[in-house]
């Protein structure tokens, strides 16, 4: 090649011109805000030297009508490639606010639609970085019809490969639905907002005053709508915490989520485990110190900790095998199913099945939250949500009862005839159709109102029907559950139900696809 | 472009806002003031871990770790503190600016049940994650925990009372 030759240097000042492109003084003004610049992100995401950036010259499209500004940069506002995190191959975009305030025009969505698609050709997880204003208006539909191609290809690629999604800036309109539909999303505190309508919008429409943080900040989004699964107080943490969460997945639907060594510090055989669910049963505990003692040291790593926490999701390891983990939270709600805790439950055991993770269940369940607020609001069809969610899934399934294990919610939580493998209960476990005081309440009616003394006899009949009717040896002895355990070895039996369960297969019915009540 | 983010420097944020630094790569050698120090950090069966330091042992045990909130104990003392970097520290300062104004939080009830204990005082400090009241609901006593640090102003909730879902129970002033 001729080094003095035209087309070299033409090469040459491309590459110029783009160094150009970048100046400080726009990394400074994303820093002022608390962010860091597109590039700043990739470069934390990825192993050093191992990004491969494409289509970074391509240039926005003309737009047919003369309005507002268009810049003639390099890239149009995002940035694309692929690389490895923590030797793995992940693709990813990030989105730069710095040019045209990260809007959506079409070539900057041909570019997402591409790495889409090569990253479930090769299937591989894709990671979305977002800080943009929306679709860009001076390209009109064509910008909006751009929207419906990368959520075509979002919901094409679902289930196939891991989407996750972070928002690190404004996701604001249209925008917003890309990272709903993918499984996982990520948001930093203070610095990022997604909402379907701004705060000005609300105010001119509804004349209600709402900031920004109120309305859509990553805070609400994890507490209150569960559109946020982790959030993190700075981008730097949150891409630490989005690498880990990554070394849990498998990069596909067909492989299986990557061993990593566990330290051999956890004890299969752990006394410890005896002491945690205290004898009276009004009494609560935190569920997390039985999963942290049963998985390997320090591998658990809760997604939506804040939403619904009465139900705990989360992945961890068992002997550096990736499980799920789904435990009801006695310590909140006395850890009752609700409309929340079955959406959030439901959709983490369908990503679960979706990637071959097995399901490992900590129940300790009163029963389903009840109440005029959750019955009409559908706690019927929500809590079918979990139902479906379980019997449907392929993975293997085994149930701990840890304690309660009542009427309906029992029968959700992966029982035996719903299609779980294992299930084993500790000898604090009551299983039955309800509580001693609702089933004396109704089963002693009569013989209540005509007593003299009502206490008395209900304490004697409450304390029977404990004895007699509520614990585990009567659904042991008639086989609905497998084993009746010492809390002790929980670890040691499910590491050997998990091995026995790992050639697992079921053949799934021909169709479409199943109707999970929406 | 190649606007490479390399993280040399980290700092340790206590949890009465002294600053230490230390360089990434962690080394052995620590700095006190202008002499440098050479420790050791080890595990084994018998002691679980410390720090080696002059011949002697200093247990150090992480009590808990969350995003990059630590709480370790350190020969029995425990120290609460943050991991920053030099971006995150510049961060926070920048959102801290324009904030600190003390507000109002309401602690409601999240669900309809019987009041059985007020555990706290009007007045009296609180930390984030200490109960204020016991919450008799679905046959279980919850306890109902403050979400934010500051001083009880006003309690709403009586024992021995049944509330609804959504009543205030408890109002705090923030710090």
């Amino acid at each position: 090649m001729d080094l003095s030759g035209k087309s070299y240097k033409a090469f040459l000042e491309r590459r110029e011109a783009l160094k150009k492109q970048y100046s400080p003084e726009q990394a400074e003004k994303q820093h002022r805000k608390g962010k860091l610049t597109a590039h700043e992100r990739i470069s934390l995401f990825f192993d050093p030297g191992t990004f491969e950036e494409i289509d970074t010259f391509v240039t926005p499209a003309d737009h047919p009508v003369e309005f507002g500004k268009v810049e003639r940069t390099y890239g149009d506002g995002v940035i694309v490639g692929y690389g490895k995190v923590n030797g793995r191959l992940v693709f990813a975009y990030a989105q730069d606010f710095t040019v045209m305030g990260g809007s959506l025009g079409v070539v900057h969505a041909r570019k997402i639609s591409k790495i889409q698609e090569m990253a479930l050709k090769m299937g591989s997880p894709i990671v979305g970085m977002m800080d943009s204003g929306g679709a860009r208006i001076q390209e009109g539909v064509a910008s909006l019809s751009s929207y419906a191609s990368i959520f075509h290809n979002i919901i094409q690629s679902s289930g196939i490969i891991p989407q996750i999604s972070v928002i690190m800036g404004p996701a604001a309109g249209g925008a917003v639905y890309s990272p709903a539909l993918t499984d996982f999303v990520f948001m930093v505190n203070h610095t990022s907002y997604m909402f379907v309508t701004g705060p000005n919008v609300v105010k001119e429409v509804l004349n209600e005053d709402v900031t920004f943080d109120d309305l859509g900040g990553a805070g609400i989004h994890a507490r209150k709508s569960g559109v946020a699964h982790m959030i993190y107080d700075d981008e730097e943490n949150t891409i630490l915490a989005l690498k880990k969460f990554l070394s849990y997945l498998p990069s596909n639907n067909v492989e299986n989520p990557p061993l990593v060594p566990d330290d051999g510090s956890a004890q299969d055989v752990c006394e410890k485990l005896r002491d945690i669910v205290p004898d009276d049963p009004n009494k609560a505990y935190d569920v997390k110190d039985i999963i942290q003692l049963v998985a390997d040291r320090n591998s658990f790593f809760e997604t939506a900790e804040l939403f619904a926490p009465n139900l705990v999701t989360g992945f961890a390891r068992l002997k550096g095998r990736t499980v799920g983990i789904v435990a009801n939270q006695p310590k909140v709600l006395a850890g009752v199913l609700d409309i929340d805790s079955s959406v959030k439950g439901a959709r983490f055991i369908r990503f679960c099945d979706a990637f071959n993770i097995p399901i490992i269940t900590f129940e300790d369940v009163p029963g389903f939250l009840p109440g005029a607020d959750q019955e009409h609001n559908g706690i019927i069809r929500h809590g079918a949500k979990m139902l479906f969610a379980y019997s449907e899934a392929t993975v293997p399934k085994i149930t701990v009862i840890l304690r309660k294990a009542y009427g309906g919610a029992f029968i959700v939580m992966n029982s035996k005839n719903l299609g779980g493998d294992f299930s084993f209960a500790w000898p604090t476990a009551e299983i039955a159709v309800m509580g001693p005081d609702g089933a004396v309440a109704i089963l002693y009616r009569k013989k209540l109102a005509e007593t003299k003394n009502p206490a008395e006899l209900k304490k004697e009949l409450t304390k029977k029907y404990r004895d007699k009717v509520a614990n585990p040896f009567i659904a042991d002895e008639l086989g609905y559950i497998d084993e009746v355990i010492d809390p002790a070895v929980t670890r040691k039996k499910v590491l050997s139900a998990l091995n026995a369960l790992g050639n697992k297969w079921v053949k799934v019915p021909e169709r479409k696809h199943g109707n999970i009540p929406l | 472009m190649n606007a490479r983010l390399q993280i040399n420097k980290l700092f340790a944020l206590s949890s009465e806002n002294r600053k230490f630094s230390f360089r990434v790569p962690l080394t052995n050698k620590i700095r006190i003031g202008k002499r440098e120090y050479t420790v050791r950090l080890k595990t084994d069966e018998k002691y679980g871990s410390y720090i080696l330091w002059k011949n002697r042992r200093y247990p150090v045990e992480i009590v808990r770790s969350r995003q990059n909130k630590y709480e370790i104990l350190f020969n029995d003392i425990s120290y609460v503190f943050t991991v920053e970097t030099p971006f995150s520290l510049k961060r926070m300062k920048m959102i801290n600016t324009g904030r600190g104004k003390s507000r109002h939080e309401s602690v409601k009830a999240p669900m309809p049940g019987k009041l059985i204990d007020v555990l706290v005082r009007e007045g009296s400090p609180i930390l984030r994650g200490e109960a204020l009241v016991i919450l008799e609901a679905m046959k279980m006593q919850n306890e109902i925990l403050s979400p934010v640090n500051g001083t009880v102003l006003k309690i709403h909730a009586r024992p021995n009372t049944n509330v609804m879902k959504d009543d205030v129970l408890v109002e705090i002033k923030t710090e």
